[in-house]
């Protein structure tokens, strides 16, 4: 699986969140792969084939990124701005996952160059319909400049 | 002897007596004016001696005003002595104060970062979890709802809707305490405008038949979106609470009156009982339960806060049965003036 295309990473911590994201990405985009990665510091070794991922081809990009701003030890505005700092993953769009929109973090993130943010609603139903539309776009935004 | 010699000497001896009685009459004539020089100095003793009596009078009266000046120098002295200590009995007490105020404005700096750190815990971690309810039991609908009979359905229904719910009150209450927090910025609102705005966000998210009458609304100083805020949640009540009449038809009005601005929006729903009016603006605070009405019961206690941060005013008046009418004031302020931004 290593080698193989992934479309879209997800980069979170939290299980369910992780769970009930992967499943709104699949309802809406069948065609495409999706990695889910458990925490900021998999999330960078598999981007920078370091780690866990030693030997991963990182030519192999994932289109998009959505990345969960709080985690335990490595945060999401961390894992930013590394992706953001390397030539070989900055171009990855990136769309950050946030408690509130009112937090002081999405300013953070937009600074550093998140290219979108989602708003986790407590209804589910909302929550698919934003990253099932989101993640899409991101994709659709990917191939149309390639 | 003889007489001629006689004669002589008589003649002589007459000489004499008239020379004395010449020397004694200019005797007398000095004498008469010694005298009168003596009445003279006597009276003008006399004279003096009045003056003295009278000078010294005002001697004896002097000095007892000069004690008198002393002995109130005196006590001003022990009061100038006296303020001085209280000065500096005061001074202490200031500065005592002074430290007093520093340490409660620590504290209360403290306080709200912990607030703020605990708003962040309850956006974050609470939320979480109720995601996850939410989330799975949406699962559990769409996979195996075939599986379940209609109260199966109905229970995992109530188990989102309380989910959601909850969810609602999180974000009211975070809402609610970040409005302690905010600056105003003031800026001249056109509430004819911000009313149009606030109708067609309420209008795409709720279904409803109410006739919505306003018209040249006074433009107001303040936060627009704040505003736009009170605006929404008395719309949306208004809307809620008159959405089981037959016609519903909501007022918004707009006056001056004694230096402020006053508005007012009017519905000719379920209304409230005046008794239950000081519990309209209170947190989580509801007249009505939910299976009439649902709400979380900080909408209002927003707009109050929101008002009060513009010092105006916010009050209601309803009967039941007979509609509720909302006002709120703002100070009619001119822009020009508007230096004091609130913070």
């Amino acid at each position: 699986m290593e080698n193989n295309t992934v479309d879209i990473l997800l980069i979170h911590d939290n299980m369910n969140d992780a769970e009930l994201t992967l499943r709104a990405l699949r309802k809406g985009n069948i065609n495409y792969s999706f990695t889910h990665l458990k925490n900021g510091v998999e999330g960078l070794e598999f981007l920078f084939g370091t780690g866990k991922f030693e030997g991963r081809n990182t030519s192999n990009k994932p289109k998009v990124i959505l990345l969960d701003l709080k985690m335990q030890k490595v945060d999401g505005l961390q894992v930013l701005t590394q992706i953001k700092a390397s030539e070989l993953t900055k171009s990855i769009p990136v769309v950050v996952l946030t408690s509130s929109k009112e937090h002081p973090d999405i300013d953070r993130a937009y600074a550093l160059g998140a290219n979108s943010y989602i708003v986790k609603p407590v209804e589910f139903n909302e929550f698919s319909a934003v990253v099932a539309d989101l993640g899409i776009y991101w994709l659709l935004k990917d191939q149309t400049r390639v | 002897m003889d007489k001629r010699e006689k004669s002589n000497e008589l003649f002589i001896a007459n000489k004499e007596l008239a020379f004395q009685n010449e020397e004694k009459l200019k005797r007398a004539a000095e004498l008469a004016i010694a005298n009168k020089e003596l009445v003279f100095q006597n009276t003008e003793k006399e004279k003096r001696a009045a003056e003295l009596i009278i000078a010294n009078k005002e001697l004896v009266f002097q000095n007892e005003e000069k004690e008198k000046r002393a002995a109130e120098l005196l006590i001003a002295n022990k009061e100038l002595l006296f303020q001085k200590e209280e000065k500096k009995k005061r001074t202490f007490e200031i500065v005592h104060a002074n430290k007093e105020v520093d340490e409660l404005e620590k504290r209360v700096k403290e306080r709200t970062e912990d607030l703020e750190s605990f708003s962040y815990s309850v956006s974050h971690d609470l939320r979480a979890p109720l995601r996850a309810i939410n989330g799975y039991a949406n699962i559990l609908d769409e996979d195996y709802g075939t599986l379940l009979d209609a109260e199966g359905k109905r229970l995992l229904g109530k188990v989102r809707s309380n989910a959601k719910k909850m969810g609602m009150l999180i974000d009211d209450l975070l809402t609610f305490s970040r409005l302690g927090r905010k600056g105003i910025s003031m800026l001249s609102v056109d509430i004819n405008e911000l009313t149009e705005t606030v109708l067609s966000e309420i209008n795409q998210t709720t279904t409803h038949h109410a006739e919505i009458k306003f018209s040249n609304l006074l433009p107001a100083i303040g936060d627009y979106n704040l505003l736009q805020h009170v605006f929404t949640n008395l719309l949306s009540n208004a809307i809620k609470y008159s959405s089981k009449k037959e016609k519903p038809v909501i007022q918004i009005k707009s006056e001056r009156k004694n230096g402020m601005l006053i508005y007012a929006i009017s519905d000719n729903g379920v209304g409230f009982n005046m008794q239950y009016v000081h519990k309209l603006f209170g947190v989580f605070q509801r007249l009505h339960s939910d299976e009439e009405f649902s709400g979380t019961g900080v909408g209002l206690a927003i707009v109050h806060r929101i008002i009060k941060n513009h010092d105006g005013k916010v009050w209601g008046q309803g009967k039941e049965d007979q509609g509720a009418t909302f006002f709120f004031s703002l100070p009619d302020r001119d822009l020009k003036n508007r230096n004091s931004v609130i913070q």
